[in-house]
């Protein structure tokens, strides 16, 4: 299999960090080829960071470790190569856009590489606008990295491995902390780069819809091994490796499976959007599209009156449990973040906030918590206003989870971390420890309750803080970004707990930008943009306001956008949140006597390429 | 807090000066604070810079901050020159009464330890404020090059400037972490000093791993940028002297060299 068109050459790869009780990596042969788009999938802890970090040897160069095998990139080992000397090859674009950029200007994060390449001067600025232009950045060189919202930041950070000429393009999670919007731009250009230089791409993220529509094949790696290879359209369509590995694969192939499980002969299941909207005008001829007669699991989606349907606001009140009245805020720098914004949350709901980058999210979570104080308006926290109170009085009634779960850890054991709150608001000891006991159980933290916190994964980490909030019983909850960063099972089980806690009777707001991952838990949809509320509607109303959501850099998720393009076909409301709502919608059209019965006979869904 | 909002980098002739010229400014105005001893030279010294200060853009909010942090030690500067500095002191303004136990008679509070006290104010005024005016008005980057002109080795320069790039990363991380404190019910405001220490005392775990694993994250991040330290590298900013640096370096050694030549030949700058 190896053969000259093979940039990279990954063998027998087997790698464990320093102070790791076993490896991350076990075994991994891959040879990738020149100007392919490479895709990594795979649960937390798969490994596919230490794979993109191998690739350019910063493992084993920096971070030490035991290291089996043999990696090659355009021909140098990556052990006996110096990174210097290897990144004349390969560029590498990290997670966090914060702590990549590291000049004081766009024009200089893209020369210093070249710098340190000792590239000519006369060179530098040529390809300083050139890398810029790439990456729709140019006329921005003299900004302050800091001045620009998280898809520019991350783009720069892509023009400044651009601007290297690198052979091979390693991206770890690129838009994991982007805006809807932001993120497709990553992959847009990400795209350009590879169909138009060539640059060889290897991408490793959960975003499924994306590496879909951009990749040419990808890998699944789990507990540090590589399950399998395959294209985006095969790969995405084995339900049991899906299912194994917690992987989501696209909306629209769960929808076309669902379709092919009530009977409807879908020959091949596509996996991108475009690709989607052909095989269903394919699938027409044969199938029937019936709006739901209600709402598709409206009992779940809007229960007890929250809204209606149609979008109007139920007359069933609830005591209010948070209010904010023509709340303003500008920054000292003058940035406006809030903008006279007045929004009532009743107790027991269960909403989300969304918004690009800077839409003033979490300055209003701030708000809520007298971290900031508004300039204009009030907010009030069950009839008090929340200036008049310290914060560590509202921190017993309205429990904070921020998405860095690292600054919320204090002590050396779970048990004590989860206790931490209880001894400062003085609570008898005997209540203290059923508290904790509870907060540990519902967490599921019981057997870790002596571990040090920070020996946790990530996903854990916000557990034990979760937890560490619940102790102190608060009415309200508000994460912030919780499902950032995990994988599919970790943002389920994450917002598993959410659900529980809002079934129990708490009022739960929830910042987030992953949109899909909403239905069947929240209720309502705070859209922001600029400072403002755009929109404060029902989820499911929230969800087909196209033009809204793309005002503030959000799109809706790609189910929803294939059932605007049926409702368009079709001329009726599919007002639907979920691949499985979509489908019910749909059956096979009765056949003519001289065809089969119809669903008696329907193929196995095939798992074919994309057309 | 970032290095941009203490300073503006780009938007006031005196930022667009070189480094060194900015270094030479440094120098003279430290040595001048030191060499003269006259309240009133001083005085003028410390209003000039900052003056400077506020036409670079430096935040009055930061220099005002800093001006009521030495408060107190001003005062005590006051008096303990006003009333201990015999080598000075001779016309007293006050003097404690003859009945009070152990000070009746002895203890004076003087005109000129008063003054002198003054000028070391304006002295310590003139090297806080000096700083900020040469270091935050200048870009990172420029600064790592000037340093490097000045025939610093590289990886000196760098350390130097990414030392400085942390400092405000670490307020933000000292912030966050208070924040998340009291949202978890510590009161601070109505804590007494002791516990206000142990509660200060416990930032050092989330700190110190939130400072390595932030550290680590930038190694990598350098290493993947082809940074390795070398000299060998190449300056998109060239460090060039141009003629208001040589003006300006021209007129700081001038200055400095006349205050040194009014000072040995006239005593202009001395105490009086």
């Amino acid at each position: 299999m190896i053969g000259p068109e093979f940039i990279v050459r990954v063998e027998d790869l087997s790698y464990q960090y320093p102070r790791s009780a076993s490896p991350v990596l076990r075994d991994i042969n891959l040879h990738i080829r020149k100007g392919e788009f490479l895709g990594i999938v795979g649960p937390t802890g798969a490994g596919k960071t230490t794979l993109c970090l191998a690739l350019n040897g910063i493992v084993p160069q920096i971070h030490g470790g035991r290291f089996f095998g043999r990696v090659t990139l355009a021909g140098l080992d990556t052990v006996e190569t110096p990174i210097h000397r290897l990144a004349q090859h390969v560029a590498m674009v990290f997670q966090d856009p914060e702590t990549q950029l590291v000049t004081n200007s766009v024009e200089d994060e893209v020369a210093f590489p070249l710098e340190n390449l000792s590239i000519p001067r006369e060179e530098i600025m040529r390809r300083i606008p050139w890398a810029l232009r790439a990456v729709r950045l140019d006329g921005k060189q003299a900004k302050h990295p800091s001045e620009l919202s998280g898809g520019e930041k991350q783009r720069l950070a892509i023009a400044a491995a651009l601007a290297m000429q690198p052979e091979v393009l390693v991206l770890d999670e690129p838009t994991s902390q982007l805006d809807p919007q932001g993120s497709h731009e990553v992959f847009a250009t990400v795209h350009e780069l590879n169909s138009r230089l060539g640059i060889t791409v290897v991408l490793a993220s959960h975003a499924s819809e994306e590496l879909a529509e951009h990749a040419d094949r990808l890998v699944l790696l789990a507990r540090g091994e590589l399950v399998a290879t395959d294209t985006p359209a095969r790969l995405f369509s084995q339900a049991q490796w899906m299912e194994q590995n917690a992987l989501r694969p696209p909306q629209v192939v769960t929808f076309f499976q669902v379709l092919g499980k009530r009977g409807v002969r879908v020959p091949t299941v596509p996996v991108t959007l475009a690709e989607a909207i052909h095989t269903y005008a394919a699938l027409r001829p044969a199938i029937e599209v019936r709006p739901p007669l209600s709402p598709p699991g409206s009992e779940k989606t809007l229960p007890d009156g929250v809204g209606s349907f149609e979008g109007g606001v139920s007359s069933r009140e609830r005591p209010v449990a948070l209010s904010l009245q023509d709340v303003a805020y500008a920054y000292p720098d003058g940035t406006r973040a809030l903008q006279g914004v007045s929004l009532s949350v009743q107790r027991g709901e269960y909403a989300i906030i969304i918004g690009q980058n800077g839409a003033g999210k979490t300055t209003l979570v701030k708000q809520c918590l007298h971290l900031l104080e508004p300039a204009a308006g009030t907010v009030m926290l069950n009839g008090q206003d929340v200036c008049r109170l310290q914060v560590s009085e509202i921190a017993q009634r309205v429990g904070f989870v921020s998405q860095n779960p690292d600054n919320q850890i204090f002590t050396s054991s779970v048990e004590a971390e989860v206790a931490f709150a209880l001894r400062h608001l003085g609570i008898p000891k005997g209540e203290s420890q059923a508290r904790v006991e509870e907060s540990l159980l519902l967490m599921g933290l019981t057997l870790w309750r002596k571990s040090h916190p920070l020996s946790l994964s990530k996903g854990d980490r916000a557990r034990v803080v979760t937890a560490a909030v619940l102790a102190m019983r608060p009415d309200i909850l508000i994460f912030d970004e919780p499902t950032t960063g995990q994988d599919y099972a970790g943002a389920r089980r994450i917002l598993g707990v959410s659900q529980a806690l809002h079934r129990s009777g708490k009022t739960v707001l929830v910042v987030t930008h992953h949109l899909h991952l909403m239905p069947g838990y929240a209720e309502r949809a705070v859209i922001m943009g600029k400072g403002l509320i755009l929109l404060d509607a029902p989820l499911r109303v929230a969800y087909h306001a196209d033009e809204v959501l793309r005002s503030t850099h959000l799109l809706a998720p790609q189910i929803i956008r294939l059932a605007q393009h049926m409702q368009a076909i079709e001329q009726m409301q599919l007002p639907i949140m979920t691949p499985e709502e979509l489908a019910a919608c749909i059956r096979p059209r009765p056949q003519s006597p001289r065809h089969p019965p119809p669903g008696a006979a329907a193929p196995p869904v095939a798992t074919g390429g994309r057309p | 807090m970032t290095w941009r909002r203490i300073g503006s980098v780009t938007d006031s002739p005196l930022a667009r000066l070189d480094f060194r010229a900015k270094l030479t400014l440094l120098f003279v105005a430290t040595s001048l604070a030191f060499l003269w001893e006259s309240p009133l030279l001083t005085g003028c010294l410390a209003l000039l810079i900052l003056i400077l200060n506020l036409l670079a853009h430096v935040r009055a909010s930061y220099l005002s901050r800093g001006l009521l942090f030495l408060l107190p030690f001003f005062a005590l500067l006051l008096i303990t020159h006003g009333f201990w500095n015999t080598s000075v002191g001779h016309t007293a303004i006050w003097t404690a009464p003859r009945e009070w136990p152990l000070v009746g008679g002895s203890l004076r509070l003087t005109r000129e330890g008063l003054a002198y006290g003054v000028m070391v104010i304006f002295r310590t005024l003139t090297l806080i404020w000096v700083t900020p005016l040469t270091i935050f008005t200048t870009d990172l980057n420029a600064l790592t090059s000037g340093l490097v002109q000045l025939r610093l080795p590289y990886q000196i320069a760098f350390t130097f400037s990414a030392t400085l790039r942390f400092v405000p990363l670490l307020f933000e991380e000292i912030q966050s972490i208070t924040q998340a404190q009291r949202l978890r019910g510590l009161a601070l405001e109505r804590m007494g000093l002791w516990q206000r220490l142990v509660v200060y005392s416990r930032l050092a775990v989330p700190l110190i791993l939130g400072a390595m694993v932030r550290s680590q994250q930038i190694e990598v991040a350098l290493a993947a940028k082809a940074f390795s330290g070398s000299p060998e590298r190449t300056y998109l900013h060239q460090s060039r002297l141009r003629v208001s640096d040589y003006v300006i370096i021209a007129l700081c050694l001038a200055l400095l060299a006349g205050a040194l030549w009014l000072r040995v030949t006239r005593g202009i700058g001395r105490f009086a």
